[in-house]
């Protein structure tokens, strides 16, 4: 592995989603040298990929691209994309060392225009994670249309190194000879916003998610809603069948022992509220149901969208879905327990929606080693002051911004980094 | 002054929010005939980095001396692009932003081709506007490093401990005379049971450490005349009574309050008790010395007879303040039930969640109301929220989780107490969840009422009977047996906020202070350099309130510390020679920004540019059409006017 000189900055944002992004432009503006650290290719984390968000219905592109353009743009942030940090040390009062590992992408960035001659020519066809699934992708390419930095990558695992976008690149940009670079790195404190993760629900084997084709994810449906979405309406997986009668089931992954996350996940019932609602928009005659156990719909304006719904003819039914099976037509029938009546019901819909809950991301805790950083019972970062200093953590100089801490909306994350930039500029100031 | 000629045009798919309904590329090639349109593109994107920076290109490589992207809505971007114009040494007045996404692709999406001949003719206008568009340079002013912070909950002063620590001065204005706001009466806290007063002396005693915070209590802002950056604000500062140096004697202090003759409802304790003119809320309250109400007080002067320390002959005090920013945390109060709401007022065991928590702070080893022994208490939910037909539409957020978290307390506390919730479905979201499942586990009941049909709270011989059809047994109609019945009221906006006024920071529909967008620019208002935070937005619990006042006070903050601030450019400007005062432009402007001067032998109209928010309200008004907004002169709008004709 190469080995750089060592680098220095104020301070190191772990995590480049809406959270870190805005902590780093807020410590940025008052004139702190911030590395921005992000694992993945691009910057954005999981708010990139929305469609619209609530409560405002604002396109959430539109909001993210130009915090993202900010922040890449901002003279006081160096940003490591397709990069990661491990081994931080407090080695004293505000003076942290840490390696950043920054991987291959066996594409020259700085060369790289973005013309996507390569991906175009490129025999391998596989999964697009950033649709979810929905559709492929070539195996070296642009994440995705809107992302920032927009330079390919070659995924190494799937491709067969045929050599073909070596040979059609017109200005020599792919390089197969690319190693993971390790560079030391100094900071006076560390601010951790490495997000949130997505319940897997192949977990939960009665809702047949990956056995019946018409059962989708709220963040597949996301996809679909989105203004690049892939299909350019919204289709059933299954037939491709436009769906005229969807069922949402809520706190799927979420206030549920069995699956060992008995936490409420606080985004998806606003979520599937504003789902339901684009739904209607996109799809006028279709119906959309949703299978609750209450609607939390407690933030500012959230109440009165839920009432908007509910206006508009999203209908709400209580009660938690036991099961679903699948008819021959791809239709399902969903079983429930319909609590305002007490009977067991069965519905048949055609298209279902799970609407996932929030996981703690379990690496942020592997990148500490001394001291180690604590987490709380369900393994997101403890708040050790949580009224007085709520971005405050167990090492004093290391704080929480964002869904590292537990679920939060957009709104709460915004909050939330910007209280974590402002504990962390008085720290590195007194 | 010179038309510009040579143009740039960016037309934006949005990804498909525009180019499904609009042709994106028809409209480029209708407005690339234009002669004076030099370059003209669709992007899938326009304010995608990449884009941006392809607009930097051409400005600098074609020499462009205007640009016009048709995209979104101004108040989304219009700032973005003025960014790109400038990074691209254009002037970002040369910047012309025309919406055909919220006012044209979205509002007709079902007549595709007529939106696209709108959108044409919307581009067109555009053009036509960046044709006279005037370069305009920003003014700059200079701006004290000091900031105002009005209110001392836990949000006021942590913001306070925040600014001080970020090197900014700080003035915290306190109107009630001991600090701390709601929490200081809240006994037990979620989520860490730490209890209120705790969690208000970690804050006073941190705030006492700074040199850079000067705290007034019983003290409010009673006007204000300045702008961002020089804020010219009057405090008024009640009498305390109490001379500045008094050392607390509990004991004497607890002579002289039973000696003062005036006997009040105690507003700290939601006047479940009562309390003198002289008094001090909890021993270690803050500031250490008592108060004397004023309202209150008649000067009989008993309490002067036994301490030294008194002087009712303490007037107000007027401090003048100059400040770059102002911070609003002024809180909320809680809902109050109207008489009979659930029989509040009306059946004597009825009271509220406040009144709960302040009847635990206040009982001993039992819990114990009106001298009866509680032994089961109902609680019914979203009192004053949720209304259906009422004015509070919201949801109060914090009420579910408290309600209980206080029924645990209880649980804990005190033996043979059975709680039961009237609720309309629990809203403990995230982690809060895991005090809902703690006290089912407890044995708590709960029942659920419809929307459109609440539980009724009536008499029954002795005793009072909560009646509700519980959604959660299929609708079965239940009675239960309550010797104290608790509304769970929610959060309001404080009905005296005539600071709302002073500051002229608006209100939202719900009448909580309203940010200019809950992602964008959370904590900032409309009016430059006043900020707000904590539950004066909205209801939020301690947490969040302190989460956003964070991120306030570095707000506030990074606007001040340079020592000035630059001014938009875009305001009105005021033809002398034409003006004859007739004052209407005066009478027209929302925010003062417009005084008499003499010029000229004459008075005239004189715009303040500091407070000059471009909104045009003077324009239309002036008789003479003395009055032109730069950034929207007559030139540029009726060179739109005549391009839409076209
Ligand atoms: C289907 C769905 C719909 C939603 N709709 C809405 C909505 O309408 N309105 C709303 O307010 N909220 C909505 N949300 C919630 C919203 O997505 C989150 O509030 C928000 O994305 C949280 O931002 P974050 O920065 O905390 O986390 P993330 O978005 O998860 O970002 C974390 C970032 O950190 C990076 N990272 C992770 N680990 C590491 C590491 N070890 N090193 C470096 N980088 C790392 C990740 O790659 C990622 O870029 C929705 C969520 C879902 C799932
Ligand atoms: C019954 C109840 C129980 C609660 N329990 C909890 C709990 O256990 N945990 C939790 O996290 N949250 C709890 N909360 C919520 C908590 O009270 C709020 O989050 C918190 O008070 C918000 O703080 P604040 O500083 O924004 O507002 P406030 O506490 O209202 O403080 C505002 C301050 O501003 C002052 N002020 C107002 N107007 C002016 C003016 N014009 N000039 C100068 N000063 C002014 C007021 O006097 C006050 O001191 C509870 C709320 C209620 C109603
Ligand atoms: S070498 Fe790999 S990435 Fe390049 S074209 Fe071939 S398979 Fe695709
Ligand atoms: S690697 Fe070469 S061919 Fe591929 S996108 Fe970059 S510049 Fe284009
Ligand atoms: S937010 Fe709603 S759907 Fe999500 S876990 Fe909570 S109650 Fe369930
Ligand atoms: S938090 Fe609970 S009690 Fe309070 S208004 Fe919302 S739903 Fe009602």
């Amino acid at each position: 592995m190469e080995q750089q000189n060592e680098l220095s900055f104020d301070t190191l944002v772990i995590g480049g989603g809406i959270a870190g992004s805005e902590a780093a432009i807020n410590l940025a503006n008052l004139d702190y040298k911030v590395i921005l650290v992000e694992k993945d290719l691009s910057l954005g984390g999981k708010m990139i990929h929305l469609s619209k968000v609530f409560p405002t219905l604002d396109c959430s592109a539109c909001i993210t691209t130009p915090k993202v353009s900010e922040t890449i743009r901002h003279p006081n942030i160096t940003i490591y994309t397709y990069s990661e940090v491990k081994n931080i040390v407090k080695v004293s009062d505000k003076k942290f060392t840490a390696t950043l590992v920054k991987k291959p992408r066996y594409v020259n960035e700085d060369l790289c225009t973005g013309c996507q001659e390569c991906e175009d020519k490129c025999p391998v066809v596989v999964k697009d994670q950033y649709q979810y699934d929905l559709v492929g992708r070539k195996a070296v390419y642009v994440p995705f249309s809107i992302a920032n930095p927009r330079v390919v990558n070659i995924d190494i695992e799937n491709c067969i190194l045929c050599g073909i976008c070596e040979k059609v690149c017109p200005v020599d940009a792919i390089d197969f000879t690319q190693e993971a670079v390790e560079i030391p790195l100094t900071v006076k404190s560390v601010i951790i916003a490495t997000g949130f993760e997505l319940f897997d629900p192949t977990q939960i084997l009665r809702y047949g998610f990956g056995k019946f084709k018409n059962v989708v994810t709220a963040m597949q449906m996301e996809r679909q809603l989105v203004p690049t979405r892939p299909y350019n309406s919204v289709l059933r997986p299954k037939d491709g069948k436009m769906p005229d009668n969807i069922a949402y089931i809520l706190c799927t992954g979420s206030r549920d022992e069995t699956v060992g996350n008995p936490i409420c996940s606080q985004i998806c019932c606003m979520y599937s509220v504003k789902q339901a609602q684009l739904l209607l928009g996109a799809l006028p005659m279709a119906d959309v149901s949703i299978y609750c156990m209450d609607i939390r719909a407690f933030g500012k304006g959230f109440c009165e969208f839920y009432q908007q719904s509910i206006g508009m003819g999203v209908e709400f039914h209580k009660g938690k879905v036991a099961k679903v099976t699948e008819k021959e037509n791809g239709n399902l029938i969903l079983r429930y327990e319909n609590i305002e009546n007490g009977k067991i019901t069965e519905v048949e819909h055609d298209l279902v929606v799970l609407s996932i809950g929030v996981l703690p991301n379990p690496e942020a805790k592997l990148l500490f080693n001394s001291p180690v950083i604590e987490s709380d019972e369900f393994n997101y970062i403890k708040q050790t002051d949580e009224l007085v200093c709520p971005p405050q953590t167990n090492i004093e100089g290391v704080y929480v911004a964002g869904t590292s801490s537990g679920p939060m909306d957009i709104p709460d994350s915004i909050l939330s980094a910007g209280a974590a930039s402002a504990c962390s500029a008085n720290y590195i100031r007194n | 002054m010179e038309e510009k000629r040579n143009i740039g045009v960016y037309i934006c798919q949005c990804g498909s929010n525009i180019s499904d309904y609009v042709d994106v590329e028809k409209v480029r090639e209708e407005v690339a005939k234009i002669n004076h349109v030099s370059i003209s593109k669709t992007t899938m994107f326009a304010c995608a980095d990449a884009t941006q920076n392809e607009i930097v290109q051409d400005i600098q490589e074609n020499n462009l001396d205007a640009i016009v992207v048709a995209s979104c809505s101004p108040k989304l971007h219009l700032d973005t692009f003025k960014n790109v114009a400038e990074r691209a040494g254009l002037n970002p007045y040369n910047y012309v932003q025309v919406n055909i996404r919220e006012q044209c692709s979205w509002a007709h999406s079902d007549k595709p081709v007529q939106a696209t001949e709108k959108a044409i003719q919307l581009v067109k206008a555009g053009i036509a506007r960046a044709g006279y568009s005037e370069a305009l340079i920003k003014t700059k002013i200079s701006a004290e490093n000091v900031v105002v912070v009005v209110g001392a909950g836990v949000s006021g002063m942590r913001s306070a401990i925040e600014l001080a620590d970020l090197g900014s001065y700080v003035y915290l204005i306190e109107r009630e005379y001991f600090v701390g706001g709601r929490v200081a009466q809240w006994g037990e806290l979620f989520t860490t049971n730490e209890t209120g007063k705790e969690t208000i002396r970690r804050l006073y005693n941190k705030l006492m450490e700074y040199k850079n915070i000067t705290l007034f209590t019983g003290a409010e802002i009673i006007s204000n005349t300045g702008t961002v950056g020089n804020f010219d604000i009057q405090v008024k500062i009640r009498p305390r009574y109490i001379k500045p140096g008094c050392k607390v004697d509990p004991e004497k202090l607890q002579k002289v309050i039973d000696a003062c003759p005036v006997e009040i409802p105690d507003v700290f304790n939601f006047n479940l008790t009562t309390c003198k003119a002289i008094y001090k809320n909890f021993e270690s309250e803050f500031p250490e010395i008592p108060a004397i109400d004023p309202e209150h007080c008649t000067r009989c002067g008993e309490c002067e007879k036994l301490c030294d320390d008194i002087d009712l002959g303490q007037k107000d005090e007027f401090v003048n303040i100059k400040a770059g920013a102002i911070l609003i945390n002024t809180g909320y109060d809680p809902y109050e039930p109207k008489t009979g709401e659930f029989g509040y007022k009306e059946i004597e065991n009825v009271i509220t969640l406040p009144q709960l928590k302040r009847l635990i702070e206040l009982s001993g080893k039992e819990l114990i109301y009106k001298n009866k022994k509680i032994h089961n208490i109902g609680y019914i939910y979203c009192v004053g929220s949720r209304q259906k037909d009422g004015e509070n539409k919201y949801c109060s957020r914090y009420c579910c989780t408290s309600t209980i978290y206080t029924s645990i307390v209880i649980k804990n506390k005190y033996k043979d107490i059975h709680n039961f919730h009237f609720d309309k479905s629990i809203r403990t979201y995230g982690k809060l969840e895991l005090l809902y499942r703690e006290a089912s586990e407890n044995g708590d009941i709960f029942l659920q009422f419809w929307d459109e049909d609440p539980p009724v709270v009536s008499r029954n011989g002795n005793g009072t009977v909560v009646s509700i059809k519980d959604m959660l047994s299929s609708g079965k109609e239940l009675e239960v047996d309550c010797d104290l019945v608790v509304l769970v009221t929610g959060m309001v906006p404080r009905q005296d906020n005539k600071i709302a006024d002073i500051l002229k920071a608006p209100l939202g529909r719900d009448k909580f202070f309203n940010e200019i967008h809950p992602k964008l620019r959370p904590v900032e208002t409309v009016i430059d350099g006043v900020l707000i935070s904590g539950a004066c937005q909205g209801p939020k619990n301690i947490s969040e309130s302190v989460k956003s006042s964070l991120s306030a006070a570095s707000k506030a903050n990074s606007l001040v510390k340079k020592g000035e601030i630059e001014l938009k450019p875009t305001i009105a400007f005021i033809d002398k020679n034409a003006c004859v005062w007739c004052d209407e432009c005066l009478k027209a402007c929302p925010f003062d920004a417009i005084i008499k001067v003499q010029s000229d032998g004459k008075d005239v109209a004189e715009i303040v540019e500091a407070k000059c928010k471009g909104g045009g309200m003077c324009l239309p008004v002036c008789p003479e059409n003395a009055i032109n907004l730069k950034g929207y002169t007559d030139n540029e709008m009726e060179a739109m006017i005549t391009a839409l004709a076209d």
